[in-house]
């Protein structure tokens, strides 16, 4: 067993996000029979996958220590280039299920910019991600025009509709790239220095590690994952929209930290990440179920960043620890 | 050390609340000026294009346009400076308007007042949070966008109409000798919080914190009063924003601002306060706020397609603090 | 084979205002084991830091078996076959022990960007087991104790020996300070072992273990090598002799009689201790009294300090001021109680770089410098004029920026801040003369001798004993967190030599 794998499970065992899951599923379960069925537990996983995709990158991010701001741009973006790439309504192209890679390259350039404004310019992540999201939902705004393209290709929205099994595909698709996920950060070096950096960075570079180009790298795979979403959230809707990422910025944080993932770096992993979102997830769905306003998602995962948060910082409130 | 820095000046208010001229972060004369060539380039182009552009009325719409903006940039500039960042203000004006259209019929001027103490005190809450669990700023904010927007899209989620009473703050809408009243708010209020930063303690010990939090914890300086006070401040500033905004509309929206964070906080960038924190000015934000104005307007004005009004922004933001920040004093960039 | 493995020629590194080496030359040949001894902020972690290629020198050259190397960063001097085990915990938090140990250079464990975990372990173990550790190279770092801690860090020096071909050579800087008995013994045992495949420079303030394990001992001073010796010539009394120097200039003098030291007393803790950091620590301070603490590295004097100024909360024990107890919170707790604070670091925690003098020396007391509602702006610049003059301090006016004045200049800012307003009660001076000049150093002696005259009661911490010795009325030596002895100058008259005993 790798020595990482070894600490995240132990940790997952122990752990909050594990038992707050089990806690919101045996909730509602009881509160309403509607919840507790096989037709439910599709929906719910059909819902996370999206969120589930995003966070698998975010992970990364914050794990290093950085924040990625820009994906509600980044998703807008390459959504209309997925849109326009594939069979639909306004273009000529016709590129089938190469409409995936591209949009998640899309989002791997967006993320690669944010990367290098952050590692060059000097630039504050939290800053040059909403800089760069703002850009990306312009050139979504340009790329859409009057009208949202309407993608016609046919197999794409199939698919993204369709199941296997009886799982929604998006579902085994982000299931996909959590394991592509976990395996990179238990098994490569990109995956192990993300916790080095995140952990102590000067350590890592006073031992000669090249941290600006592993930030770079986390930063593109963030943008990549944010346009495979964006894609598979297109295909199932089947239009490209600027406003395709609402609200998934807030809850992406939400979820990663639930998942034990502390905002100051150097901890967590997407397993956690995952039963974060699926946590959120529940919440939601069992939220419809029990008549909750729907509204109140936001407020709720706003409360739970910051209480998480406040969880997180308790014990190293060192008086003299200086947060901006 | 060789630093370019303003002239010395005998009771200048820089040498006391540095606002410029600093070594490392862009220092000097020329970026103090920068703002104000890119200012003047922008509307010499703009008016080029058309030049009915510099006339009464359309610097009548400008000025419009631009007050909730300056409202909101008003509040970011001070949490700036203490060196931090505020992303919840558009949520907070947005959930002011809602209050404020919901309660303005029963309870008048009441409801304005009630309304203002209310943003106020959540920002003060978002900075006491922020100043004693030592969680960065813009968690803590962000947190503030979620909970703040929720709850106001819980309220109400949709365009409340002002049932009544609306004359109570109707006046924000009109004008007093030309120049719109909203406008006249944000300059009084500029005013006011500028005369705070430059003369009171609270201004000096804003200063110091964002120049060396450190150092003003190891002189007695009480940081967290004065984190709590400058959020709190912010708050106040999304407050009128939302006030302004049930003028113009006559209605309150629990999403109405939304669109309008980044620009806000692009104004303060542009302006050149670094968003490290330390140097910078409310007389910068207002700069920044024209150009961001000029460009709102000019950009509809030239038949630019909207679509670039956000990656303007962005990349404005983005150049504006490569530019300002202080390189010695960031450390390690995460 | 050459006669030297590595040799320091030359080496001078300036920080800002203050020179941390100065001309330092020194030799370390294949299989020995080198001692380097000196008091605090004598230039032992500097030198280690030079040669390790965390920095770089201003002047000087070092060569390495024979051919003058540079270099630009760690990982140069790492793959040369030279490891450094630092003096501050340096491991990751959220990953392995393996990875620690061997960062950067994982070899065949980590093959075209893949993880190989077993080779990771199996490599891992290798050092571990060198050293005599049981723990698993697959446990979180996070779970493991200080001392194991420590000896990770060692095994990851260690690991350097993989790196190169040639006997590797080894800076370990205070390696067993923080380690138990059995911590201890590993670490010494392992340098022994070492001797007959490597060169290890060892750098400790625990002289019985210098003499123990080395062949060699160099003894630095303020920046300087003074001298060198074969361990086998020397006892601990005859190191420290060394250690001492020679008899205090003349610029430093002191007036033996101190009769403005009241009998009251202004400042009192009782068994304070905080877990790790110091325990059972009881002091008296008097009004008018100085008084120095002085203690090496890890001895717990700083930690104090800061307790005394509100920066760190004690876990037990109890401070009371002016005979009443307070618990303080936070500095300005400490402030509003009239105490002040001069820290070590004087750019990043004395003074504000960007304003001016008069800000600066206005900070800590600004209500007192606020007409009806604003600051008066007049006041300000009157008083820190005043003080400009009182203290010497060069500037060429008060309302120029604080970074541009010199280091000792910038020390009076930031002890000027203390004193304009209202006089302290208590002042806490956190090596107060590190790095100035000797005008400069003459000048803040004067004024706190005054100070004192004046009743305020005085805490000093500092590197020197001479300085301690030159201004103090009490000295208090702390060694491994507790208080070892105490002397009144005036009464007991110790000898440089006897306070150094009792801080190592």
């Amino acid at each position: 067993m790798s020595g990482g794998v070894a600490a995240v499970l132990g940790g997952l065992r122990t752990s909050g996000p594990l038992l707050a899951l089990l806690a919101l599923t045996v909730g509602f379960a009881l509160a309403d029979s509607g919840f507790a069925t096989l037709a439910n537990l599709r929906i719910i996983l059909d819902s996370a996958a999206v969120p589930l995709v995003l966070a698998v990158g975010m992970t990364f991010v914050i794990r290093q220590g950085s924040i990625d701001l820009s994906i509600e741009g980044l998703m807008a973006a390459c959504s209309l280039v997925f849109a326009l790439a594939v069979a639909n309504d306004r273009t000529q192209f016709d590129l089938g299920w190469l409409g995936l890679p591209v949009a998640a390259a899309v989002g791997a350039v967006f993320g690669l910019a944010n990367g290098l404004i952050v590692t060059r310019l000097r630039v504050p992540s939290f800053m040059a991600t909403l800089g760069l999201g703002s850009i990306g939902l312009g050139v979504a705004m340009l790329l859409s025009g009057d009208q949202p393209p309407l993608v016609r290709d046919t197999p794409l929205r199939q698919w993204a509709l369709g199941q296997t099994f009886g799982v929604p595909n998006l579902a085994l698709a982000a299931a996909a790239c959590l394991a592509g996920g976990f395996f990179v950060e238990q098994f490569t070096r990109l995956g192990r220095y993300s916790y080095v950096v995140g952990g102590a960075e000067s350590v890592a570079r006073v031992s000669g590690i090249n941290v600006d180009f592993y930030k770079v790298v986390v930063f593109a795979f963030a943008g990549l994952m944010a346009g495979l979403a964006a894609a598979m959230e297109s295909a199932r809707l089947g239009l490209g929209h600027v406003e395709i990422g609402a609200g998934q910025m807030l809850g992406t944080i939400t979820a990663v930290v639930i998942g034990g993932t502390s905002l100051s770096g150097g901890s967590g992993s997407v397993l956690g990440s995952a039963v974060g979102v699926l946590a959120l997830t529940v919440l939601a769905n069992g939220m419809v179920f029990v008549g909750a306003p729907p509204h109140l998602e936001k407020a709720i995962q706003g409360a739970i960043v910051l209480v998480a948060a406040v969880l997180a910082g308790w014990h190293v409130r060192d008086r003299l620890r200086i947060v901006k | 050390m060789g630093t370019v820095g303003p002239a010395k000046q005998p009771d200048g208010n820089d040498r006391f609340a540095i606002g410029g001229g600093r070594s490392g972060a862009g220092s000097g004369i020329a970026t103090g000026l920068a703002p104000v060539a890119v200012l003047v380039a922008l509307v010499l182009a703009i008016s080029a294009f058309s030049p009915s552009f510099l006339s009464a009325y359309s610097l009548r719409v400008l000025a419009a346009e631009s007050s909730v903006i300056l409202l909101l940039a008003i509040g970011q500039t001070i949490v700036v400076i203490l060196g931090g960042i505020d992303l919840s203000m558009a949520a907070l004006a947005s959930l002011t308007s809602v209050i404020v259209a919901l309660l303005l019929p029963e309870l008048g001027a009441g409801a304005v007042l009630g309304a203002l103490c209310i943003a106020a005190l959540i920002g003060a809450l978002q900075g006491l949070v922020h100043a004693r669990a030592k969680i960065p700023s813009f968690i803590v904010t962000l947190a503030g966008l979620g909970l703040w927007s929720g709850i106001a899209l819980a309220i109400a989620n949709t365009t409340v109409p002002v049932a009544g009473r609306y004359e109570v703050i109707g006046w924000l809408d009109a004008h007093t000798w030309g120049v719109p009243n909203a406008f006249v708010l944000g300059l009084a209020m500029l005013g006011l919080f500028q005369v705070a930063l430059a003369r009171l303690r609270f201004g000096r010990h804003v200063y110091a914190i964002g120049m060396a939090e450190r150092v003003a914890l190891l002189s007695g300086i009480r940081v967290w009063h004065v984190k709590t006070l400058a959020f709190a401040a912010s708050g106040l500033c999304s407050g009128l924003a939302g006030v302004v905004m049930v003028a113009r509309t006559s209605s309150g929206n629990p999403t109405i601002a939304d669109s309008l964070l980044l620009p806000s906080i692009a104004a303060v960038l542009i302006g050149g306060t670094a968003i490290t924190g330390g140097h910078g000015s409310l007389a910068r934000t207002l700069i920044g706020v024209c150009i961001v104005a000029v460009m709102r307007v000019g950009v509809a004005v030239a038949g630019i397609a909207p679509a670039y009004e956000p990656i303007a922004y962005g990349a404005l933001v983005v150049i504006a603090v490569a530019i300002t920040v202080d390189r010695q004093s960031i450390g390690i960039v995460k | 084979m050459t006669a030297v493995a590595l040799r320091a020629e030359g080496l001078s590194k300036r920080f800002g205002d203050t020179d941390a080496l100065r001309d330092v030359t020194l030799e370390v040949r294949p299989c020995e084991v080198v001692g380097l001894v000196g008091e605090n902020g004598a230039g032992k972690s500097t030198l280690l830091k030079l040669l390790a290629g965390v920095i770089e020198p201003d002047v000087g050259q070092i060569i390495l078996r024979g051919a003058p190397v540079r270099w630009r960063k760690v990982r140069d001097a790492a793959d040369a076959g030279i490891g450094m085990m630092f003096q501050e915990p340096s491991l990751i938090p959220g990953i392995s022990v393996a990875e620690n140990i061997l960062l950067a250079h994982e070899g065949p464990g980590i093959r075209l960007g893949i993880v190989r975990w077993r080779k990771l372990f199996a490599l891992a173990r290798a050092w571990l087991v060198k050293l005599g550790m049981t723990i698993s190279p697959a446990a979180a770092t996070q779970s493991l104790s200080f001392s194991e801690r420590q000896l990770v860090a060692f095994a990851r020096a260690l690991a350097v020996e993989a790196r190169t071909r040639e006997a590797p050579i080894l800076l370990l800087d205070e390696p067993t300070s923080a380690l138990d008995d059995r911590g201890v013994a590993a670490v010494l045992q392992t340098v022994e072992a070492l001797r007959t495949r490597a060169s290890v420079v060892f750098v400790s303030h625990r002289l019985e273990e210098v003499l123990r394990v080395c062949d060699r001992i160099y003894v630095m001073k303020d920046g300087r090598c003074l001298a060198e010796r074969e361990a086998g010539t020397l006892t601990v009394e005859a190191l420290e002799q060394l250690m001492v120097g020679h008899e205090i200039s003349t610029d430093i003098a002191r007036d033996a009689a101190r009769p403005h030291v009241a009998a009251s007393v202004c400042l009192e803790v009782r068994e304070l201790s905080r877990r790790d950091k110091y325990a059972d620590v009881s002091l008296a301070l008097r009004h008018g009294e100085v008084m120095g603490i002085a203690g090496a590295a890890g001895s717990g004097c700083e930690e104090l300090c800061r307790t005394l100024f509100g920066i760190d909360a004690p876990q037990s024990g109890t401070m009371l001021l002016e005979g009443r107890t307070v618990a303080l919170r936070d500095p300005a707790d400490a402030v509003a109680h009239g105490i002040g604070y001069v820290p070590a670091e004087r750019a990043s925690e004395g003074i504000i770089g960007a304003m001016s003098v008069a800000a600066n020396m206005t900070l800590a007391h600004l209500a007192r410098f606020c007409g009806r509602w604003a600051i008066d702006r007049r006041r300000e610049q009157d008083v820190a004029e005043r003080w400009i003059e009182r203290l010497r301090i060069a500037t060429p006016s008060a309302t120029t920026r604080a970074s541009d004045l010199s280091g000792g200049n910038q020390q009076k800012v930031a002890l000027a801040k203390w004193l304009v307003g209202r006089r302290p009660r208590v002042l806490i001076l956190d090596h107060p003369l590190r790095g100035l000049d000797v005008l400069a150093r003459r000048d803040i002696l004067e004024t706190i001798r005054e100070l004192a005259r004046d009743g305020v009661g005085i805490v000093i911490v500092a590197d020197s004993l001479d300085e301690l010795l030159a201004v103090s009325d009490t000295v208090v030596v702390m060694r491994d967190g507790r208080v070892s002895a105490r002397y009144s100058i005036a009464e007991d008259r110790p000898t440089r030599q006897a306070i150094l005993e009792s801080m190592v």
